[in-house]
């Protein structure tokens, strides 16, 4: 059992994307140039430069409008799927909770991206041939989080949508708010069994699958995965092997993520 | 009346002593060996230059004074830590590259810039400040077959922003009145 | 705010109309968040279901330019179904004042109240006085020979009736006004359904019970109308009918938009005010005795001549002495208004040379922003202090424009960012917060401060040795900030403050201040024997920087305390920072409780009288004479507070009183009445009388492409409504320019409902062409649920809304919206009609 969680009441978020552009500010990610499509969503999907994202819904139920946000993240599953399929054991789900990432392992195969049921892993697709193009997720803060401190996006939400804490002090309290408010919320802490749980808890108001939450079952995706890579592993093993000699020669590059961050636009300042 | 320095103004406001209180959750970068924290989180505490709730921020900076972290005060009790997108994006206010870094001039009828030095600058306004208000100043005005002195600068105006700190506020509304100025105004009218 | 930002945790209904506090004061949801947890119920009346109104337990759409139909018809529902707080209402309101007998209103009048005049339309306001009574007292003078004689001495005092419902109160003249506004009439004007105004009715109302408060939240959705100050002035008055002011949890709360667009405006940024709501002198103002006996006499007002002289002291020092009234006659006097659209009308005219923005972008901010960079054009010079280039300082090459035809000289100074310099700004709620310099700033940018020094040493260079009358304020201009390199802020503030130039002395001879000792509250100038002795460059912020306790014995100019103490745990946090006026959290306190001293409910507490003390205590500083008994009685031979009762609440009103009827300061009358926008779609339901009477409605260039256009619905037949978003602020400069913020909101889009975007045949995503009679501009359009068309009248009106923060320059860019909105504002306040004007919408 993980140690961590959050809890994501949804029904206070106020789709104000603190916690979007928070993440972004701890993680020295910058920003991507996008286009107005029709919504407010932007980016238009996670990516490597962007682990959270916050989703907007418009519906409309008996002529009245509805707007809902979900808060889109990597949901660190208590059995990654992401990890279990890593054939160079980069990613693996920590006692504190994160599912976290090791740069210096992976080797970009890119079997986590299929894998996980939420589609979370990004790839930087952008690198050229010879930089080693990395996954890249959320982490949970994990820096922040060994230290005694609440990750990025939880601390700076202002309408106290997200919570973290202890996982299962979470169920309980998602679970005693939903008894207190039976009509405002849709009966279920999504995440509590979920694909065998996750460390991220969500309570909404409309059904999961509306908001954006795939229906995913209960069962945990590392059940399939393992059997899968029983076929493909020797495979990888020599991928990994290429791979890996690539990026020892590489590696060193700076890629000074400090500053990245306050770099405007490459189009825009040129 | 005499000019005070800092170190006089000390000594008559000699009750005012402690330095500002450093927020708890302030701290090294470092800690945890496993995950070490990647940057500080920050020291310097202060107020979000956005919206008018006044949200605190605690501000982490290089030894080049550039901005490396910002997150919500946690001590400053209208936002508790919180902070919205603008507030955690004054790191890119205070860091952007399209900042402006020198004085610039336009010339009548140029589609350029070109850059000057301060100096010249506050001569060369100064000089135009005295031109128009010399030419445009109204002494007095007749009210009720009456004389009445107005003392108004009428052929310049200033408009001062919303975001500018009381002092600097300050400052403008005496200089500008001094000077005669009626068409004074800023975003509060907008 | 007459309360504060965390004590919206203490109510048990926040009514938001004109405000959207989700998206644009997004701390104030923990705040919201933390009281609807208990049980508190969000209401939310918008034109659009926005980011707040998702968060709702209540929404209701309204069109936009209709909240008086709205709130009239509150405090009508108030008034019929018995939920105003009848003892607050008698106590601390002009409810039982005696209105002139000759007074008539909109309901007799057809829209007009009594005394218009159709050629200046303007109003004479003789017959909105109150009644009055002669009061005999006997008072205390001296006879030639010097010696005490008792004199019998004739005061007016208002007239006041015994009961509420006796002919000609104030009451029986406002319930008469409102009984037009009905829940149908509010179907009608505003396009509510009925239902679901009762419902909000219903809801706020019961806030109108003694141990319940209820809190209203606007902003410029309510100012940004050519009615604004009377959309205000109903929501105070609602406010007062519930006996909502005062009180925790209560209140008329102006969310601001700026970090300190609350402290600009308190140091007078504006053409009519000095600091501290002194109110600029005009030229029916010929010398200072004339000036400052526009102060009341009974209220705390009569301290404005004290006030003023300290100001005069601050600005000119030594040279302002009583015998030359202070150098009163240095100030400008005006004739007439000078505000935002009259300086740019003037501009266009060609009748401003030069122009300095601190700042400010109006090239994208001002209203019919196409003629307002047209008036630019007409500037000899302009000197524009920014962080970035705006679309100001780069007019000259906007978009169709050819820089070699524009002749104004532009000087670019780069400024400094909040935190890469040190001051001070004030909260929404008046609390000052001070700010250390945290970072280092680019290349030779320079603050503010050190601009505006080096300009004012610069320009008394340029005057040095002149023996013109005209330049003698410019040389005796006090003005010695240091200059090591920069001027020192804290030499900037400690005259803020206020210091005594000399040892203050009271009446009796004791010393007060010690010569040269900091200010630590207002009270000194109010008690001071020789209060010329004071420099006070704003009273309001005496003590914002004199040393205080934080709460742990630590001592430090107020307004850079960080104490967490929190009496009564109201969320007043009186050791942190500095709240003016006074340290007070909220004004009017004196209403918290009864008017025997008792607080209105226990769980509503916040000031009381302690009887056995006598003195008035609780867990905020009294908005009341602190030692005034309940029971006083008022002296009309009293100056000031002594003219006033123990129950006067309002101690800033020379009757004492919270005015549910304005006898004076209105341009359009003494109770808010409906009228359209400038630009309305439909015809105004509840009189004769279209738009305000009073409003200016410029004709510069009518006719010409870039004029001042008014539409009509026969060709514009859509309601345009701007607003804000989170993600931007203001005109952009300070956001657009933001790689994190430009990603999340890049382009200028257009909300429009799904009836109308099938309508013109426009597809989410495409681009729309949206037009109005000042000229047509571009945006994405976002077809969205929520935006759905209301019906007015018996008639579909469409809505779009448009946010406000687009430019050509930065990293997220679009069209300027404000190239399409009137230029035309508020009747008292000139503020422009951002939020009500017609468009037409088709696909680009």
């Amino acid at each position: 059992m993980s140690k961590y969680g959050m809890l994501i009441d949804e029904t206070r978020c106020t789709g104000c994307r603190g916690c979007q552009v928070a993440c972004k500010q701890w993680n020295d990610l910058p920003g991507e140039q996008t286009r107005n499509r029709g919504t407010y969503t932007n980016p238009p999907a996670l990516s490597a430069k962007t682990w959270n994202l916050i989703q907007y819904t418009e519906v409309e139920t008996n002529g009245r409008a509805g707007f809902y946000f979900l808060k889109h993240a990597c949901m660190h599953c208590e059995k990654p799927a992401c990890a279990s399929v890593c054939p160079v054991g980069a990613l693996y789900k920590t006692t504190e909770g994160p599912v976290v990432y090791d740069d210096t392992k992976c080797i970009g195969c890119r079997y986590c991206m299929t894998a996980c049921p939420f589609s979370i892993p990004t790839f930087e697709w952008g690198k050229g041939l010879l930089d080693q193009a990395l996954i890249r997720k959320c982490n949970f803060c994990i820096d922040r989080v060994s230290n005694g401190l609440t990750p990025a996006c939880a601390k700076t939400c202002p309408s106290k949508a997200i919570t973290f804490g202890e996982r299962d002090k979470l169920i309980a309290q998602g679970e005693a708010q939903i008894r207190k408010y039976p009509d405002k919320y849709v009966n279920r802490v999504y995440g509590k069994d979920e694909v065998g749980g996750t460390s991220i808890l969500y309570l909404s108001a409309i059904p999961f699958d509306q908001l954006g939450l795939p229906r995913v079952g209960t069962t945990p995706v590392t059940a399939l995965s393992e059997q899968v890579m029983e076929y493909t592993l020797p495979f990888a093993g020599a991928w990994a092997a290429t791979l890996a000699g690539l990026a020892i020669l590489f590696r060193l590059r700076n890629r000074g993520a400090q500053h990245a961050a306050d770099d405007v636009h490459k189009e825009k300042s040129a | 009346m005499p000019q005070l320095t800092r170190r006089q103004f000390f000594q008559v406001t000699a009750a005012v002593s402690g330095s500002l209180l450093l927020p708890s959750a302030a701290q090294a970068a470092g800690g945890d060996k496993k995950f070490p924290l990647h940057k500080k989180i920050g020291e310097g505490a202060t107020i979000c230059p956005y919206c008018s709730c006044g949200c605190g921020l605690i501000i982490a900076t290089d030894e080049q004074g550039h901005i490396v972290n910002v997150e919500g005060d946690p001590e400053n009790p209208i936002n508790r830590g919180a902070l919205d997108p603008k507030s955690i994006a004054v790191r890119q206010l205070s860091n952007s590259p399209l900042r402006l870094k020198n004085v610039m001039y336009r010339a009548p009828g140029a589609t350029q810039w070109e850059e000057k030095s301060w100096d010249w600058a506050m001569e060369e306004i100064a000089k135009r400040v005295k031109k128009t208000r010399d030419e445009t100043f109204v002494r007095t005005v007749k009210v009720a077959d009456k004389d009445v002195p107005v003392n108004r600068a009428e052929g310049f105006a200033f408009i001062g922003g919303a975001a500018n700190n009381n002092e600097d506020c300050y400052l403008a509304t005496k200089l500008m009145r001094t000077l005669g100025v009626v068409y004074l105004e800023h975003q509060a009218r907008l | 705010m007459t309360n504060d930002w965390v004590d919206l945790k203490n109510a048990d209904a926040i009514f938001v109309i004109g405000a959207n506090p989700a998206s644009n004061h997004p701390a104030s949801f923990t705040w919201i968040n933390d009281t609807r947890e208990r049980g508190a119920k969000l209401i939310v009346v918008d034109p659009a279901f926005t980011r707040t109104a998702a968060a709702a337990d209540l929404y209701a759409p309204i069109r936009p330019g209709t909240d008086i139909v709205f709130l009239g018809a509150l405090m009508s529902y108030a008034i019929q179904n018995k939920l105003y707080n009848e003892e607050y209402i008698k106590a601390y309101t002009n409810a039982l004042t005696l209105v002139n007998p000759d007074f008539k209103g909109p309901a007799d009048l057809n829209g007009f109240f009594s005394g218009f005049n159709k050629e200046t339309s303007a109003y004479a306001t003789a017959t909105w006085q109150y009644q009055t009574d002669k009061v005999k007292v006997t008072v205390k003078e001296k006879d030639a020979s010097g010696k005490d004689v008792d004199v019998e001495k004739e005061f007016s005092v208002p007239k006041q009736a015994a009961n509420l419902d006796d002919a000609g109160t104030v009451w029986s003249q406002l319930k008469k006004h409102y009984a037009r506004y009905t829940p149908e009439m509010v179907e009608r004007v505003c396009g509510t359904p009925k239902d679901q105004f009762l419902q909000v009715a219903r809801t706020f109302c019961a806030t109108g019970a003694p141990d319940k408060s209820g809190t209203i939240l606007y902003a410029m959705g309510q100012t940004q109308h050519t009615v604004g100050t009377q959309n205000v002035r109903a929501m105070a008055m609602l406010q007062l009918i519930l006996g909502n002011i005062g009180i925790p949890g209560g209140g008329v709360n102006a969310l601001r938009g700026e970090s300190n667009v609350q402290g600009s405006t308190d140091m007078a940024l504006l053409f009519g005010d000095l600091p501290g709501y002194l109110g600029a002198p005009t030229d029916r103002h010929g010398d200072f005795k004339t000036y400052t006996a526009k102060f009341d006499t009974t209220s705390y007002w009569v301290n404005g001549p004290r006030f003023a002289t300290s100001l005069l002291k601050a600005w000119y020092g030594d040279a302002a002495k009583k015998e030359n009234d202070y150098c009163f006659n240095y100030l400008p006097k005006t004739s007439g208004n000078y505000s935002w659209i009259s300086m740019f009308q003037a501009m266009y005219a060609g009748k401003l040379k030069g122009l300095i923005a601190m700042g400010m972008n109006p090239a994208v901010s001002g209203p019919n922003a196409r003629m307002e960079r047209k008036s630019l054009e007409k500037l000899d010079w302009l000197v524009v202090m920014d962080l970035f280039e705006t679309e100001t300082a780069g007019f000259w090459k906007a978009p169709g424009v050819d820089p070699k035809t524009v002749n104004t000289e532009v000087f670019l100074l780069p400024a400094l960012d909040a935190m890469e310099k040190e001051g001070s700004i004030v909260t929404s709620g008046r609390r000052i917060q001070w700010r250390p310099r945290v970072a280092a700033g680019p290349g030779d940018a320079k603050t503010d401060l050190a601009i505006l020094d080096r300009l004012a040493k610069a320009i008394k260079a340029v005057y040095a040795g002149s023996t013109d009358a005209k330049d003698r304020p410019i040389l005796d201009l006090n003005w010695l900030y240091g200059d090591d390199p920069e001027p020192d802020v804290w030499l900037v503030a400690r005259e803020i403050n206020g210091y005594a130039l000399d040892d203050v002395k009271d009446a009796a001879g004791a010393t007060l201040l010690a010569k040269g000792a900091l200010l630590p509250a207002f009270a000194t100038i109010a008690s001071a024997a020789n209060f010329d002795a004071i420099a006070c460059g704003n009273w309001l912020y005496a003590g914002y920087f004199a040393p205080a306790d934080d709460g742990r014995g630590i001592w430090r100019p107020a307004a850079r305390r960080r104490g967490q103490k929190d009496p009564g745990n109201l969320g007043l946090y009186p050791y942190w920072g500095y709240t003016w006026p006074a340290n007070r959290h909220i004004i009017y306190n004196r209403a918290s409780a009864r008017p025997d001293g008792k607080p209105w409910a226990e769980n509503k507490k916040l000031i009381w009288w302690d009887a056995e003390k006598k003195t008035w205590t609780g867990y905020d500083v009294p908005d009341f004479a602190p030692t005034k008994a309940p029971d006083a009685k008022a002296n009309p031979a009293g100056a000031g507070l002594a003219a006033q009762s123990g129950t006067d609440a309002f101690l800033m009103k020379a009757d004492g009183k919270g005015w549910l009827f304005a006898p004076a300061g209105l341009a359009e009358g003494p109770f808010p009445e409906h009228y359209e926008p400038v630009e309305s779609p439909v015809t105004n339901c509840l009189s004769a009388c279209q738009s305000n009477p009073v409003v200016k409605v410029w004709a510069t260039d009518k006719g010409k492409p870039v004029g001042d256009n008014i539409g009509t619905s026969d060709k514009f037949p859509i309601v345009c409504t701007t607003f804000r978003l989170v993600e931007h602020w203001q005109s952009g400069t300070m956001s657009r320019t933001l790689p994190w913020l430009a990603e999340i909101q890049p382009e200028l889009f257009v909300m429009i409902g799904a009836e109308l975007a099938n309508e013109r045949g426009i597809k989410n995503g495409e681009i729309a062409k949206i037009v109005s009679a000042r000229g047509e501009i571009k945006a994405v359009a976002l077809v969205t649920p929520r935006m759905k068309p209301l019906t007015v009248d018996g008639k579909k009106v469409h809505m779009v809304r448009m946010p406000w923060h687009y430019g050509w320059q930065g990293l997220a860019t679009g069209d300027v919206i404000n190239d399409i909105s009137p230029h035309v504002g508020d009747a008292n306040t000139m503020i422009p009609e951002y939020k009500a004007f017609l468009v037409d919408v088709r696909k680009a």
